[in-house]
């Protein structure tokens, strides 16, 4: 008898495995309501709690798990009401000054078939405000007195003043939970719990699994009371490299690319076929921070930087259009203050220091900045004009802008040294006023008014405010914006502030980046709401004659 | 000494690595810069997540409330998730076994084998191309290689997956063949990435370790009475040469996991690795303390188990390892 050879057996073997597995990748699906989304993430969330999380991940889920009362329009209008959209709340009026009354939609349930009701939203609220909970959203609601329940399906919020935001408050950054699964954990317990790695909400789509470190899979909620949503199944995949991402959605193993950062990225992705790229406004900002105080003991002045006019020569030596030519080419707009795309208030036209080295020069002479020693830096007092800036080693963006300004400043006599440090350096040495200059990024919300406050006004000390920047007459327009009743009329006096913070210089406005997205051709009705992408995933759809393998497996 | 009083020595110094390791990574972390705070979050959440976290305590008394929980079994849970730490590194466990085991398996049969082709035909043509090709492979960075293996073999020609573990639509969890299959298929770049390296440097030292054997008076004699070649070089010389191969072996374990660090990270698998990485950056203290533990265990195991293995080979090393101890110990 002939013994088969071992390579022959090996392919025999090969083949038959492989027979089984194209046996096993029929699918069934061919409705309206078969397609799957995989979105290729670089960050997994720490917990699905909503309270508990504020990385954008979670955020991008939560949305399809947890519905708010109401949300902003793709306006992102946030003052008044006019502009918002009804989710759990099916209307709401407003009794007296500081009264506002939501009525739940009565349609409205849980994952697990109980109804939401107002105790939920009282119980959300009261969660919210727990020290105990330590929720990065508190500080967002200080506004709101109390919520109460005035029957099952009423739930009312008292206000502690009168301002045009306050319906923005009430609903924008509270997700309704569901007391009768969270009142029994202890709120200590609240980061350990289960519930925050298997949470039942109310929301579009249900919570099917977590694999850690690889994937969060929801599917379509078919009973959903504001109507099914098109895609059966949504697919976070998490990648901890970017690029690695694009690759996957370029090889098309993945549907979204929500941000492509980067105009490589963004042309790799418009060579691949099966994609399209679709842009919305960003709501990201990045600056360079001057620090007022000192590193090394925070109640005295920035030996450089406490110095106005000094802030002022450094901003004017910038370059800040070439430098953003040079990283970013076209996706990304140089910041006219301290705010992203996103927000209402942007105007190109705000005044700004402009690039100007003859004048800077000028000004640092003026103040006494000369090169005494011939060593190619300025000094005074024996002391060179030299500083660090800091940032994230994790940001190749950010390091390039530490090497371009760096360049910048050495052109007028000014040593820059580039200090790259893990996030969690860069988080803690910020935070405790530890630096001298750093590349940092903020995220607005779609309202101005809390994360300028935050950022750039006294509120914000032992806060934002890391620069510890402060000025009187900045912090009176803010003021006196945040009152305006419409944007119309709030928009001069924005612009006002805008003006005031930018001659003062507390920072460089580097860059806001505008969002570039990659989505499978096949998915209609893409629609982006640029504060939260994943709002409006629900709306989105495959038709039947696009579908593709992964949209038609059945499990 | 006998070996059983041999290996209960070798267990002790063994479990005073470990808790060596686990003090050293504990005292390190917690003294490095940076809080475990999610970036931008608001000092006074900041404040109460670290009071929360018992960071707020002295360094000694939370080293002395780790140890006690640690004897407990209990390794705490992670800041970044709230997870046992435990349960988060179980987890991850048979991925990087997995990743480790397949790379572990091509850098030896794979290295192994050119060594020994290199050896038999050493200076000719083959030899110097092999030899220069894997002083190419072994002089070039993992994350290189896995960069330039995901870009041609994932994106380009789209023969295997780009990162991650297995397919999260068919086989979200292994239950069927195709997802055994799958799962292979996704081993396959981080595998190689890791492997390949590997295996270059295992072709480098097997080929040096069997020249060295070559000129033993033993294999000429084995040549002389007549054996074929092939004997001569299988039974005589590689036999011989393999003690090479298994202190290479002990040493791959640290190799594997250091290097599985970045390659978990760069290919998006769910090991270890790419957990004690995360864990690092948002410092998770319980969980880098609870990865380095168990990464000195698997190295020092590693090694022990190297040294068994190289007893076992060779008898010599069985009564050189005992008079040494005997000679120290006198």
């Amino acid at each position: 008898m002939q013994r088969r050879s071992f390579p022959s057996l090996t392919v025999f073997l090969v083949l038959g495995v492989a027979g089984l597995a194209a046996c096993e990748r029929r699918g069934g699906c061919t409705g309206a309501n078969c397609g799957t989304i995989i979105d290729a993430a670089v960050a997994e969330p720490g917990t699905l709690l909503p309270p508990s999380s504020e990385d954008i991940v979670a955020n991008d889920i939560g949305e399809q798990l947890f519905l708010k009362l109401a949300d902003v329009g793709m306006s992102e209008n946030t003052l008044g009401d006019e502009d918002f959209q009804p989710l759990l709340a099916q209307k709401w009026e407003w009794d007296g000054p500081l009264t506002l009354v939501f009525h739940l939609d009565p349609r409205a349930r849980w994952h697990d078939g109980q109804p939401v009701t107002a105790a939920d939203v009282e119980f959300t609220f009261n969660a919210y405000n727990d020290s105990v909970v330590a929720s990065p959203y508190r500080p967002k609601l200080h506004r709101i007195a109390s919520v109460t329940q005035r029957d099952s399906l009423t739930a009312v919020f008292r206000f502690r003043e009168q301002y045009p935001e306050m319906f923005y408050d009430a609903v924008y950054h509270m997700r309704i939970l569901p007391a009768h699964k969270l009142r029994p954990v202890p709120r200590d317990q609240w980061r350990t719990a289960p519930f925050g790695r298997e949470p039942v909400g109310d929301g579009p789509y249900r919570f099917v699994r977590w694999q850690p470190a690889q994937s969060i899979e929801l599917v379509a909620d078919s009973t959903f009371f504001l109507g099914r949503p098109a895609i059966r199944r949504l697919i976070w995949r998490f990648t901890p490299n970017l690029q690695v991402a694009v690759q996957q959605v370029i090889a098309d193993q993945a549907d979204v690319r929500e941000q492509l950062v980067t105009p490589e990225n963004v042309e790799r992705v418009r060579a691949a076929k099966q994609l399209a790229v679709y842009t919305y406004r960003g709501n990201v900002y990045t600056f360079l921070s001057f620090n007022q105080r000192a590193p090394d003991d925070t109640t005295k002045p920035h030996p450089i930087f406490a110095d106005r006019e000094v802030r002022r020569a450094l901003a004017m030596a910038v370059d800040r259009a070439s430098m953003l030519k040079s990283a970013l080419g076209d996706l990304a707009k140089v910041p006219p203050g301290p705010m992203s795309a996103l927000l209402w208030i942007w105007d190109p036209d705000i005044r700004q220091l402009p690039y100007d080295t003859a004048q800077a020069n000028r000004v640092l002479n003026a103040r006494g900045w000369r090169d005494h020693d011939g060593d190619g830096v300025r000094d005074k007092d024996g002391q060179p004009l030299a500083f660090h800036i800091l940032f994230p080693t994790t940001s190749v963006l950010r390091r390039q802008y530490a090497l371009l300004l760096q360049e910048q400043f050495r052109a007028i006599g000014v040593r820059a040294e580039i200090d790259a440090v893990e996030g969690a350096v860069v988080n803690q040495r910020v935070g405790t006023g530890k630096y001298d200059t750093a590349i940092l990024s903020r995220a607005n919300d779609p309202s101005p008014s809390s994360g300028i406050a935050q950022s750039w006004t006294r509120a914000g000390f032992g806060g934002s405010n890391f620069g510890r920047y402060y000025n009187a007459e900045f912090e009176r327009l803010v003021d006196r914006a945040v009152t305006a009743t419409t944007r119309d009329r709030a928009r001069p006096t924005w612009r006002a502030a805008m003006e005031t913070l930018n001659a003062d210089a507390p920072g460089i406005f580097l860059y806001a980046l505008d969002n570039y997205a990659a989505v499978h051709k096949r998915v209609d009705n893409v629609q982006f709401r640029p504060d939260s992408w994943a709002a409006l995933l629900r709306t989105w759809r495959i038709p039947p004659d696009k579908l593709i393998d992964r949209d038609r497996v059945e499990r | 000494m006998t070996g059983a009083a041999w290996l209960l020595r070798r267990l002790v110094a063994s479990v005073a690595i470990v808790f060596a390791v686990v003090t050293f990574v504990f005292i390190l972390i917690h003294v490095a810069p940076g809080r475990p705070c999610p970036e931008n979050v608001d000092r006074a959440v900041c404040d109460e997540l670290t009071r929360q976290f018992g960071l707020d305590k002295s360094l000694p008394e939370q080293y002395v409330r780790y140890l006690v929980a640690l004897a407990h079994g209990n390794m705490g849970n992670s800041y970044a998730n709230g997870r046992p730490v435990g349960t988060a590194i179980a987890g991850t466990i048979p991925f990087t076994l997995q990743l480790a085991g397949a790379a572990l398996v091509l850098d030896f049969l794979l290295g192994l084998g050119l060594g020994i082709y290199q050896a038999v035909r050493v200076n000719r043509l083959p030899d110097v191309v092999l030899g220069n090709v894997t002083l190419f492979i072994y002089s070039l960075p993992t994350f290189w290689l896995a960069l330039l293996l995901l870009l041609v073999f994932g994106e380009k020609l789209r023969w295997f997956p780009v990162g991650g573990a297995s397919d999260p639509i068919l086989c979200p969890v292994v239950n069927s063949l195709y997802c055994v299959v799958d799962r292979l298929w996704h081993t396959v770049l981080p595998a190689a990435t890791l492997g390949l390296v590997g295996a270059a440097g295992t072709a480098r030292f097997q080929r040096a370790a069997m020249l060295e054997v070559a000129r033993q008076d033993y294999v000429r004699t084995a040549r002389a009475k007549g054996l074929p070649e092939r004997r001569v070089v299988l039974r005589h010389q590689l036999r011989n040469a393999l003690l090479t191969f298994v202190t290479r072996f002990g040493l791959a374990f640290p190799f594997l996991l250091t290097g599985a660090v970045l390659i978990e990270t760069i290919f998006a698998w769910p090991g270890m690795g790419r957990l004690a990485f995360d864990a690092i950056l948002l410092r998770d203290y319980p969980v880098v303390t609870g990865t380095a533990l168990i990464a000195s265990v698997v190295v020092v195991a590693g090694n022990l188990l190297t040294d068994i293995l190289l007893g076992l080979a060779d008898p010599r090393l069985r009564v050189r390892a005992t008079t040494d101890v005997e000679a120290v110990t006198a």
